[in-house]
């Protein structure tokens, strides 16, 4: 859950009242602030926002309410979960003796004292895109449905003020044995642990889901028989159904894994995971009510469309708890009986199995150091609330302060590290996740260090430096010199190539002014003597610069080439042109410094020329003709031209024929036309060259001198 | 002083280009003559410099891993 400050309460209140309909608006000041005038909705509003920030004014309207409403609000407010689904709601106050489950929360909406979520939480709505057909009209219509299950937040300042009402519940006490009691307390760190395992895992091969929302078998196989998720919890009081179907479902609700494109990736650490001990376990205890692909009945379910009684059930089981004096204790199965009898999901049902809330509480709470256990007199365990359990149920304001032992690092040799699990801190699990790969978990810890896991690290943000600074505060001895030395080979290997995905690349018109520029704070490391990269370009301070030309790479490449008539000079466009187009044209032209006009070497253009050894070469490094025609295509908007294309097509064009020959050249098209026709002719002429031209061998020359004087054409003989 | 502070320098802007940096001209080299990388690679802006083809760094990163390199990934 995103923790919510009281300005961002207020900010939220108002943006959801604004969705609210004029008459369903009034009705809720009318009930809550009871206005005295005709305000205008905006003054309304505002009156209504006040009114939730009133203690006095709260108090008076919550005394005026039915004992069940106080309840679900208190209920809320303990559960240090300010969003909850109007189901679950639901469940709690009939299994607190409730006839009527649904009336406390039609009443607290309508009173304003719970907000219905209308967009989510800790968002801004766009205030446009509300419709007034959207408005919200009438709160038991929004509770009626379906899709997406309707949630009711709860503000802290309304819930603050029903801390203390009683419940009405009472937890069945369990005799205690006599004398001293071995008291067990776990150290909360078997599931962050597992999630963590669980995230360097899908790191490297994410968890594939189907369609129906299951995982696909190879994945399937790895939750149900991977051997640290499988195991059995270090320090568990029994065992739970699909551990590492629960780990994959907690990680998933608790933000560690994200779902992409059907699959379940590797997402970031949690904020929580930095603060100790306390907020991590509150952010497991909030992830556990939205898992739904698993519940300590059954083990791992295929998401059930709708209907989840655990959350409710969860939450019933540690307010049971909190009800217990210090010095009394609970038996699971108790607790498991009272639920079933009346939670409605459950009660009135002729159940033979259990229903997993006992295997919960010693399998899950104790492991998240929610409850203490003792063994009772017939060896049967007893719980009780811890001082985390009584901090994360809503009974004590601080968080617990849980002991540090900060050396528990064990670097070895051979590149292993041993993590006393006493000094582990979920900070510490983050870290140690990055940088190395968890081999066994137990009562002492084992990862090893690896290139890839390091390289992990250091594409994560982390250094050598913090590496080794992070070994040294906890580690319990020196680093060993092989693990100094392997740490520095591996980021040393990670220096020698680097990738620029999307930087801006400045090219300067000479190396002075690429100096100039980075003395004036360019944040930009040097690739030649021009050009310098900056790889976020948000960092730079545009103030400095004067852009003469822009390209945006990931656009298609531009026309800025121009031909010459000649077919084979080519002009550049600098102000038009990209480092692509420079390294394409390098290919197969050589840059013509002699024939670059000083007009247009003034204008910012270059000019390369295509010669037939340059094509050559390039025909030898892979150049193809199709190549060329869409490079011509592309980068002057013009066909290949005949130069070029003469020049990669020369080479496989057959022989040429010299040969001398008599050409008879006739005085208009028509006589030309006539002797092509003529049969007496047809057979003299050897080829028409020109519209005029014809050609003719020399033994068909009498022959034909005397059908043209047959024709009455003269003839002039030039030699 | 305060003239030189408020001049500002040509420039032309290339933005978003992908690109690998090489230690060396010979590892640009290894990497050019690797068959399915030379043809994500667009050219070679220098010798230790190769512009990526747009919309083609992740299978580049990708195949630099396949490779047993370890590239970093400056964003």
């Amino acid at each position: 859950m995103t923790s919510i400050s009281p300005d961002q309460w207020t900010s939220h209140t108002r943006h959801t009242l604004k969705r609210y309909d004029e008459t369903l608006l009034r009705q809720l000041a009318h009930r809550l602030c009871k206005p005295r005038n005709q305000w205008p909705v905006s003054e309304l509003l505002e009156r209504v926002v006040t009114a939730l920030n009133n203690a006095a004014m709260i108090d008076r309207r919550l005394k005026e309410l039915p004992a069940a409403c106080r309840q679900i609000l208190a209920i809320i407010g303990q559960s240090r979960q300010n969003r909850w689904p109007v189901g679950s709601l639901v469940e709690i106050v009939v299994a607190l003796g409730h006839e009527d489950g649904l009336a406390p929360l039609v009443t607290l909406l309508e009173s304003g004292l719970l907000l219905p979520e209308l967009h989510p939480l800790g968002t801004s709505p766009d205030e446009e895109k509300s419709s007034v057909r959207a408005r919200l009209k009438s709160v038991t219509t929004w509770l009626s449905r379906t899709e997406p299950p309707p949630m009711l937040l709860a503000s802290p300042q309304v819930t603050r003020r029903v801390h203390g009402e009683d419940l009405g519940i009472v937890c069945p006490v369990a005799p205690a044995p006599e004398g001293k009691l071995a008291i067990h307390e776990a150290d909360g760190l078997e599931w962050p642990l597992r999630m963590a395992v669980l995230w360097q895992q899908a790191l490297g091969a994410p968890l594939r889901r189907t369609q129906q929302g299951g995982f696909f078998k190879r994945d399937h196989d790895r939750l149900q028989a991977d051997p640290l998720l499988s195991a059995a919890p270090t320090d568990a009081l029994t065992l739970i159904p699909d551990p590492g179907f629960f780990t994959a479902a907690l990680a998933t609700s608790a933000g560690m894994l994200r779902e992409e494109d059907a699959e379940l990736r590797a997402g970031d650490w949690p904020a929580d995971w930095k603060s100790p001990l306390p907020h991590a376990v509150l952010r497991c205890w909030h992830a556990l009510h939205e898992v739904r692909a698993w519940n300590p009945g059954q083990g791992y379910v295929v998401e059930a469309a709708r209907g989840n009684p655990y959350p409710a059930a969860y939450l019933l089981s540690l307010l049971l708890l909190s009800r217990l004096a210090d010095d009394e204790w609970a038996s699971p199965q108790a607790i498991e009986e009272w639920i079933a009898a009346r939670h409605p999901y459950w009660a009135g049902s002729k159940r033979t199995d259990e229903i997993g809330i006992a295997a919960f509480l010693l399998g899950i709470a104790y492991s998240l150091r929610l409850v203490q256990a003792i063994q009772g007199d017939a060896g049967a365990w007893l719980l009780r609330l811890s001082s985390l359990g009584r901090w994360v149920a809503g009974q004590t304001e601080a968080a617990p302060t849980i002991p540090a032992f900060k050396q528990t690092l064990l670097v070895q040799p051979n590149l292993e590290i041993l993590a006393y699990r006493q000094g582990l801190t979920p900070e510490l699990i983050a870290q140690l996740s990055k940088i190395a790969t968890w081999r066994t978990l137990g009562p002492a810890c084992t990862l090893l260090l690896e290139p890839h896991s390091v390289y992990r690290a250091l594409e994560m943000g982390e250094s050598q430096a913090s590496i080794l600074q992070l070994f040294d505060s906890h580690g319990m001895k020196a680093v060993p010199p092989a693990v100094l030395d392997s740490l520095k080979t591996w980021s040393s290997k990670r220096e020698r190539l680097s990738v620029y995905p999307a930087g801006a690349i400045f090219e300067f018109g000479t190396p002075a002014e690429m100096e100039e520029a980075i003395t004036r704070g360019l944040p930009a490391v040097r690739l030649t003597d021009r050009l310098a990269i900056v790889p976020n370009e948000s960092e730079i301070a545009y103030k400095n610069f004067r852009l003469t030309g822009t390209r945006d790479y990931t656009l298609p490449p531009e026309k800025c080439v121009d031909v010459d008539a000649d077919g084979v000079t080519l002009h550049v466009d600098l102000a038009k042109s990209d480092l692509l187009l420079e390294t394409e044209l390098q290919r197969f032209a050589e840059p013509d410094t002699e024939g670059m006009t000083l007009r247009a070497a003034g204008a910012g253009r270059r000019a390369y020329r295509i010669k037939p050894a340059s094509i050559a070469s390039a025909r030898k490094l892979g150049l193809t003709l199709s190549y060329l025609e869409t490079w011509f295509s592309q980068r002057t908007g013009l066909p290949i031209s005949a130069a070029a294309l003469l020049f990669m097509t020369a080479p496989q064009a057959g022989p040429v024929d010299i040969r001398r020959q008599l050409i008879l050249h006739v005085a208009n098209e028509h006589l030309a036309d006539g002797l092509q026709q003529w049969p007496s002719t047809r057979a003299l002429v050897q080829a028409r060259i020109g519209p005029t031209a014809l050609v003719v061998t020399e033994d068909d020359l009498t022959l034909l001198m005397e059908r043209l004087k047959e024709l009455g054409v003269e003839v002039r003989w030039e030699v | 002083m305060i003239e030189k502070a408020q001049t500002r320098i040509p420039v032309k802007l290339h933005r978003n280009v992908a690109l690998i940096q090489t230690e060396d001209a010979v590892l640009a080299e290894e990497l050019l003559a690797h068959k399915k990388m030379a043809q994500d690679i667009a050219g070679r802006l220098s010798e230790r410099i190769l512009l990526i083809r747009p919309g083609r760094v992740s299978a580049v990163v990708q195949e630099l891993r396949r490779m047993g390199h370890t590239p970093q990934v400056v964003s």
